[in-house]
């Protein structure tokens, strides 16, 4: 756990970097610092290995105060991850990896070795072991980078927008890497990014900071979406985040009706009896299409509905894992105006309607509230 | 020219250009030795630049024959002041580029080292100066080839070198001796530098190809 208390950074000629800062970072978690630069954000991320000291307040790392501690040996427990990479361009890879189990007097032999098991975790070849950083896409020097933070397993990682200099392709691979490395290793993670998509993507807790080092809002990404405390607030995190926040909320717990769900062998005037303004015809593969029932009079009563023309599905959503965002999406795309609900194997689960969508998005936000009022601390500024 | 001038005087040829050598070598590598330090305190001390790089470029200004007869009432008509006039000049070319090269370690490099839990020290030997061996190898081969050919000026003081082969000539009216000082100089200085090139490969073999040239830094350029 990483805890700032009234921790302020005053320069020289009376800029103020950050601001009386309280924060607390809780153990295993990640934390994302998000604001526009000049913020303080990475003034606040650096203050915690001491490349920066503060000019007020004390930083406590599990309690300890990092002032008391020899800062070399601070620095080989905290991983640091930044933009620019900093891969020493005279070490090959492993030794890049390497570096901090060295520091810490590991024998050469032993250190690669960790660094080669490293190189798998993030899922890169370990052919690439031997090469210099000059011979690495940016994604990979990215990625070594990150093997390099974790190295010698520091509980705590510092990462200063490790991401901004790769492609967006690259990005969103990076962040979900990045998701699924913690949902394994559980570090503690500070990572700074002016980017209010990665903050809520990647982050358990996001510190919203206004210029000049004080944070606007801290909670969880669904109710800094939700519950933005000002204007500032709700411009920062955008014109849709009501839309965005549904990602949050699992479409699990919607109930899915098979009322116009009918099998492609299944005659037109079995179709027309059940009265459904709009039929889905469900073939082996998956919903196959829609087909409006004002032109089912126009075929014969033994026609299968496999044979008629249907309109396009359009998206459809994962009933046990997608989001309500999925489902809404599925819904609006839908010509029916129906949501087409699949199971994980694909086939027709049912289809929800709109209302069912509203009522299930309400009932979700009434829980969240009820949550982050129970949870306290969460959802308000500090 | 005169070929069969050479095959009896070989012995000659050969101690000459080995003097030569020596003369130019040593005060590279002595001036090397003295860049160092004083290039890493210039590359660490913002303040302790300026002076340093002004002075080198005063000494580099001085004739080398006035230095020269500058040193000799201290060390005579030896091989010393030879060496030493020579690693003030070499000193004047080598220490602007271990100041550049250490300044061109980029500032993400450092950063990192120092965030993953270098001392100072260590971060300056393992990291920065590794990183700044091609710019100051640059510096050594222009250190090396402008004092094998300066070298040649110490037979005006009567310190054996390729120089012999100059005065000789002329006092004698004969020029397949200068013609033949000239080409072994060159020789000599390609030599050197080639080595210097080959001793940077095996020490870089992680620069990218398009870039392993390192350039020098004009002493001028640099302290202005």
């Amino acid at each position: 756990m990483i805890t700032f208390e009234a921790v302020t950074k005053r320069y020289p000629d009376g800029t103020v970097a950050v601001d009386a800062l309280d924060l607390e970072v809780p153990a295993g978690k990640t934390m994302v610092l998000v604001g526009p630069s000049g913020c303080g954000k990475t003034t606040t991320l650096r203050m915690v290995n001491r490349l920066i000291e503060p000019t007020e307040g004390r930083i406590l790392l599990d309690g300890r105060d990092i002032r008391h501690q020899d800062p070399a040996r601070l620095r080989r427990g905290i991983g640091y991850v930044i933009q620019q990479t900093g891969l020493f361009p005279h070490r090959t890879v492993e030794d890049n990896i390497a570096t901090v189990p060295v520091l810490n007097g590991w024998p050469r032999a032993k250190a690669r070795a960790r660094a080669r098991e490293l190189l798998t975790l993030i899922g890169l070849d370990p052919a690439l072991a031997r090469r210099y950083p000059y011979q690495l896409s940016g994604g990979q020097q990215q990625r070594i980078g990150v093997a390099r933070a974790l190295a010698a397993d520091p509980p705590v990682l510092l990462m200063d927008e490790p991401f901004s200099a790769v492609d967006p392709v690259v990005r969103a691979s990076l962040q979900d890497e990045l998701i699924s490395l913690q949902t394994e290793l559980h570090k503690t993670i500070v990572l700074v990014t002016h980017d209010i998509e990665e903050a809520i993507k990647v982050g358990d807790l996001v510190a919203l900071y206004r210029p000049h080092g004080k944070i606007a809002q801290l909670g969880t990404p669904e109710r800094l979406l939700g519950a933005p405390v000002d204007d500032y607030v709700a411009g920062f995190v955008g014109f849709d985040r009501g839309i965005r926040r549904l990602s949050f909320f699992t479409a699990a717990g919607l109930a899915l009706s098979t009322g116009p769900v009918f099998s492609a062998d299944t005659t037109v005037a079995k179709a027309q009896a059940s009265a459904e303004p709009w039929i889905l015809v469900a073939g082996d593969g998956g919903p196959r299409g829609w087909i409006p029932s004002v032109t089912l009079g126009g075929y014969p009563g033994d026609t299968p509905l496999g044979q008629l023309p249907a309109e396009r599905v359009g998206h459809t959503f994962t009933a046990g894992t997608d989001s309500l965002r999925a489902a809404l999406d599925a819904a609006v795309l839908s010509p029916a105006g129906l949501a087409v609900g699949v199971d994980d194997a694909g086939q027709v689960a049912g289809v929800v309607t709109f209302d069912q969508l509203r009522a299930a998005i309400q009932a979700a936000d009434a829980a969240d509230s009820a949550g982050a009022q129970a949870a306290g601390q969460l959802g308000a500024a500090p | 020219m005169m070929w069969s001038w050479i095959p009896g005087n070989w012995s000659l040829i050969w101690q000459l250009t080995w003097e030569n050598a020596k003369l130019g070598v040593l005060p590279a590598l002595f001036g090397l030795v003295i860049s160092l330090p004083l290039g890493i305190m210039a590359a660490r001390w913002r303040w302790f630049s300026p002076p340093v790089l002004t002075v080198v470029t005063v000494l580099y200004a001085i004739p080398s024959l006035a230095l020269f007869i500058a040193l000799i009432p201290a060390f005579g008509l030896t091989d010393t002041t030879v060496v030493i006039a020579l690693t003030v000049f070499a000193l004047c070319v080598i220490l602007p580029n271990v100041v550049a090269g250490l300044r061109a370690v980029p500032d993400p490099v450092r950063q990192a080292a120092t965030a993953m839990g270098y001392g100072p020290l260590r971060r300056l030997v393992t990291v920065e100066l590794p990183l700044a061996v091609p710019v100051i190898i640059a510096g050594l081969r222009v250190g090396v080839v402008s004092s094998i050919s300066l070298a040649s000026l110490g037979q005006l003081i009567g310190v054996s070198s390729l120089g012999y082969l100059f005065i000789d000539g002329l006092q004698r009216d004969f020029p397949t001796e200068i013609y033949i000082g000239l080409v072994l100089i060159i020789v000599l200085a390609l030599v050197c530098d080639l080595i210097l090139v080959g001793i940077r490969r095996a020490l870089t073999p992680w620069q990218p190809r398009r870039e392993r040239r390192g350039r020098a830094v004009l002493v001028r350029s640099v302290a202005a």
